[in-house]
């Protein structure tokens, strides 16, 4: 099963560092390391934040973790974080693993995540 | 059935597409099966990127196997003695330690009832066990 990789600046404009990345298919061994060679320009750049919207995704396997492990590490490094979308219950299960490492975060749905935005753009301004 | 592959991971993934023409044919139900996917993603890719370094001239095999209650992945390669099964499961280690390595043999134990190692002959030989629920209706 092959991966479509869909990667778009953020739409709303808001946050000008921020991605969104739609995977449709399998992140597998196979196509991990595809996905990691198209983030890997945007990840040389400014960019903080990506959100990963997993609606589609049908399949992943440790070596797509692995991807999503350095990736928000390096996010993480510059003050911002990986977010993931619509986790199906077969991704869900696989994401037990790295859920819980700094700079992971995961939402229900777009609503969930835009709450969340709002709230800490909220408390960003509020402490300057 | 019984796969003969080379060590490379677009062949990892041709053992895995035929496991799902496997279970489908078999009635095993598909939240099963993925888990089984899985679980002969994670070794196989062991096998290519560990024991045999993606020498694609290398070989590998896996074999299918239904049996009345139960269905059997048993992976075969001639690489460096390794028992995955050795491996300490992940949550014994620091939680900032997520480096390579060590996931996939996680996520292939959870998706699975037994699997056992042995070194025989020059061959590392792992056998994954997944016990199958008969359907409704039937005992």
């Amino acid at each position: 099963m092959p991966l479509d990789i869909q990667i778009q600046k953020n739409p709303t404009g808001e946050n000008a560092a921020a991605l969104t990345v739609t995977l449709i298919g399998s992140l597998d061994t196979v196509t991990a390391p595809d996905l990691e060679r198209q983030l890997a320009p945007w990840l040389g750049g400014p960019v903080a934040d990506i959100v990963f919207d997993l609606a589609q995704l049908k399949f992943i396997s440790s070596a797509g973790l692995r991807v999503f492990s350095v990736t928000r590490k390096t996010l993480k490094e510059r003050g911002g974080q990986a977010s993931f979308l619509n986790l199906q219950p077969q991704i869900r299960e696989v994401f037990d693993i790295i859920k819980a490492l700094p700079g992971v975060a995961i939402f229900k749905d777009v609503a969930e995540l835009d709450r969340y935005l709002a709230a800490r753009q909220r408390s960003h301004r509020e402490a300057t | 059935m019984k796969l003969e592959l080379r060590a490379t991971l677009e062949e990892v993934m041709r053992a895995v597409e035929a496991l799902r023409e496997f279970a489908s044919a078999q009635g095993v139900p598909e939240k099963t099966t993925l888990g089984l996917a899985l679980a002969l993603e994670e070794c196989a890719a062991n096998i290519v990127n560990h024991a045999y370094q993606r020498s694609a001239q290398q070989r590998f095999q896996v074999l299918l196997e239904r049996h009345d209650d139960s269905l059997l992945i048993e992976l075969r390669d001639r690489g460096p003695e390794f028992d995955p099964t050795a491996v300490p499961p992940r949550d014994q280690r620091a939680i900032d330690q997520d480096g390579p390595g060590g996931w996939g043999i996680d996520l292939a134990r959870r998706h699975v009832d037994e699997i056992r190692y042995r070194r025989e002959a020059g061959e590392n030989i792992l056998r994954l066990h997944k016990r199958l629920v008969a359907p409704a209706g039937r005992a």
